[in-house]
């Protein structure tokens, strides 16, 4: 069954990107790149990242995607009631890394910001770049540089930052750090995952796929030809194992458990 | 030393663990790592002649004693998993195709597109407790039961016919009857019971599907006991126990009640997919210890007076 929390504060970050601050009765002891269900009742359930929990608050940012994401972006206000199950699946390994690269493009910065800020707490460094299409869609960049990360931003069309691409960034800067985290478009995570490792550095992405159990047994999130389990297996691989699924950057399952081309999805 | 392997219907399985229908068998991947874990056998999703995408989210819900889905049957469609199983190379463990529909000429279509090598069996089922004229609609009208049973074996190149069945009908013993005079050669027991979640502080049901099937610990208990009655009425006949099996000795109490094999769905939610080798290893042990040389010598062993 789902817990209930309580909205308590709403933030918008930017055009169709909003954080929500939940009020939990329980802590849910959360990891770095776990997901949970949201369920608003009477309109659906989806899958969102924890950007971030403490002390029975947990901080969750939602892009208008669908109809349940929208619903919220709409609807949901401070004092509102939200339903939700998890965690689940596994997050980010970090222990004993000293200097890490975060990369992130558009809403995938929200799971990077809750492993920096468990990585700033250990003593670790943390240098996230950010990449976003345009200015109107730069989010979080606050919230990384309070928690003590460096934080480089690059936009499609340089109107805020480096004008390039976040990959092309990480690229050129890989060398100084011991592993890589990436999170965001498939086409980005593919080039982060190839980068790192041909320059032997360990990196972990976390996909996105769609998620109805949640708990490894429907198959709808499965990652072909080794039939991972995104909800169970992930969200977040280790590039070695995604160098070698066909699917990664590629191909996703639509309802009916058919593979579709990744660039038939709409963002 | 016991012997875990088991021929049921002609299907011989390396041990008597089958994965149940709805649970990862989709697609290629899945299934080659569904028999590397240590499974007997596969009985995939329940396969319908077009693709189907399921029911909205939430459809799966975690509770104490189990689990709630109403998935929606979500398939590709018969043709586009045909060529999915077509992927499978150097596959070993047998391949059963649950076929759903709601008239024969469907489950006929679903049987002719899946008559590939390595589909040794086909499982109708006829007991899917959520979605409309796809389940147990089929159990209660006796003549149709009868039509698709004997469509589907008429198609089946002689593989093997096994029904479903569902604990929601009363007299389950007489469907049992009707499937195996109809042609069917084993009986499945049981699907999930019809059942529905509600959330207190929400103050609504949670599926959005209102209703769905209940599964996991809450049902082993009903599971054993139909498979007990079956039993009673049809030693001869292969019969395969499912509901709520989570640990060796409930695999050993389905077997004691007449099963001749067993389905895994829920406990992989729990347990991932390691629960076979688990579990293997304690029955084999457990035959060990009480003198048992194969699966057959402990079969229907409650029923002896």
């Amino acid at each position: 069954m789902h817990r209930l929390s309580v909205v308590t504060r709403v933030e918008n970050l930017a055009e169709g990107i909003k954080s929500y601050w939940l009020a939990l009765d329980s802590d849910l002891n959360a990891e770095p790149g776990q997901f949970i269900m949201v369920w608003i009742p009477g309109v659906g359930e989806i899958p969102i990242a924890v950007a971030y929990e403490e002390n029975k608050k947990l901080r969750l940012v939602i892009a208008r995607r669908g109809k349940t994401s929208n619903y919220i972006h709409e609807n949901l206000v401070k004092g509102d009631r939200v339903f939700i199950r998890g965690p689940y699946g596994n997050g980010y390994i970090y222990s004993n890394v000293r200097r890490a690269l975060l990369v992130g493009g558009g809403y995938g910065a929200s799971s990077l910001l809750f492993l920096a800020s468990k990585l700033v707490n250990r003593g670790g460094k943390a240098t996230v770049i950010l990449g976003f299409r345009n200015k109107s869609k730069v989010i979080l960049v606050k919230d990384f540089t309070e928690i003590g990360a460096d934080v480089i931003v690059c936009t499609d069309d340089g109107s805020y930052g480096i004008k390039g691409l976040a990959s092309e960034v990480a690229e050129e800067i890989m060398d100084d750090f011991d592993a890589v985290y990436t999170c965001g478009p498939e086409i980005m995570m593919t080039k982060v995952v190839h980068y790192a490792l041909s320059k032997g550095r360990s990196v972990q992405a976390s996909l996105e796929r769609i998620i109805k159990c949640a708990s490894g047994v429907c198959g709808s999130c499965v990652l072909e030809p080794q039939g991972l389990l995104v909800c169970r297996d992930g969200p977040v691989f280790d590039g070695e194992i995604l160098i070698k699924t066909e699917d990664f950057g590629r191909y996703w399952l639509d309802k009916t458990g058919r593979r579709i081309d990744i660039s038939r999805l709409k963002n | 030393m016991a012997k875990l392997e088991v021929t049921v219907a002609g299907i011989k399985l390396r041990n008597p663990l089958i994965l149940a229908s709805g649970i990862l068998g989709i697609t290629s991947g899945l299934m080659v790592r569904v028999e590397r874990a240590g499974a007997g056998g596969i009985v995939t999703k329940t396969i319908t002649k077009k693709p189907r995408e399921g029911y909205d989210n939430p459809v799966f819900l975690e509770l104490d004693v189990g689990y709630i889905n109403a998935m929606g049957l979500p398939n590709p469609g018969a043709d586009y998993f045909a060529e999915e199983l077509r992927k499978l190379e150097n596959f070993h463990i047998p391949i059963i195709a649950s076929i759903g529909g709601s008239t024969p000429e469907e489950f006929t279509y679903v049987a002719n597109k899946l008559k590939i090598p390595l589909v040794k069996g086909f499982e109708i089922n006829a007991s899917c407790p959520h979605v409309s004229k796809h389940g147990v609609e089929i159990l209660s009208d006796r003549k149709l039961l009868s039509e698709i049973v004997s469509s589907v074996k008429s198609v089946s190149n002689n593989s093997p016919v096994f029904v479903k069945l569902s604990a929601m009908i009363n007299d389950v013993v007489k469907l049992g009857e009707i499937a195996l005079e109809s042609g069917a050669d084993g009986l499945v027991a049981i699907n999930t019971i019809r059942a529905m979640a509600i959330d207190i502080w929400a103050k609504k049901p949670v599926l959005s599907n209102i209703y769905g099937g209940l599964s996991g610990p809450a049902v082993k208990y009903v599971a054993q006991r139909v498979i007990y009655e079956l039993y009673n009425v049809f030693p001869d006949k292969p019969l395969i126990g499912v509901g709520g099996i989570e640990k060796w000795q409930d695999v050993v109490e389905f077997i004691l009640a007449g099963a001749s094999a067993v389905q895994l769905g829920s406990v992989i939610a729990k347990k991932g997919l390691t629960v076979f080798n688990e579990i293997i290893r304690g029955v084999k042990m457990y035959m060990e210890q009480e003198g048992f040389r194969n699966i057959e010598e402990m079969r229907g062993l409650a029923h002896r007076t």
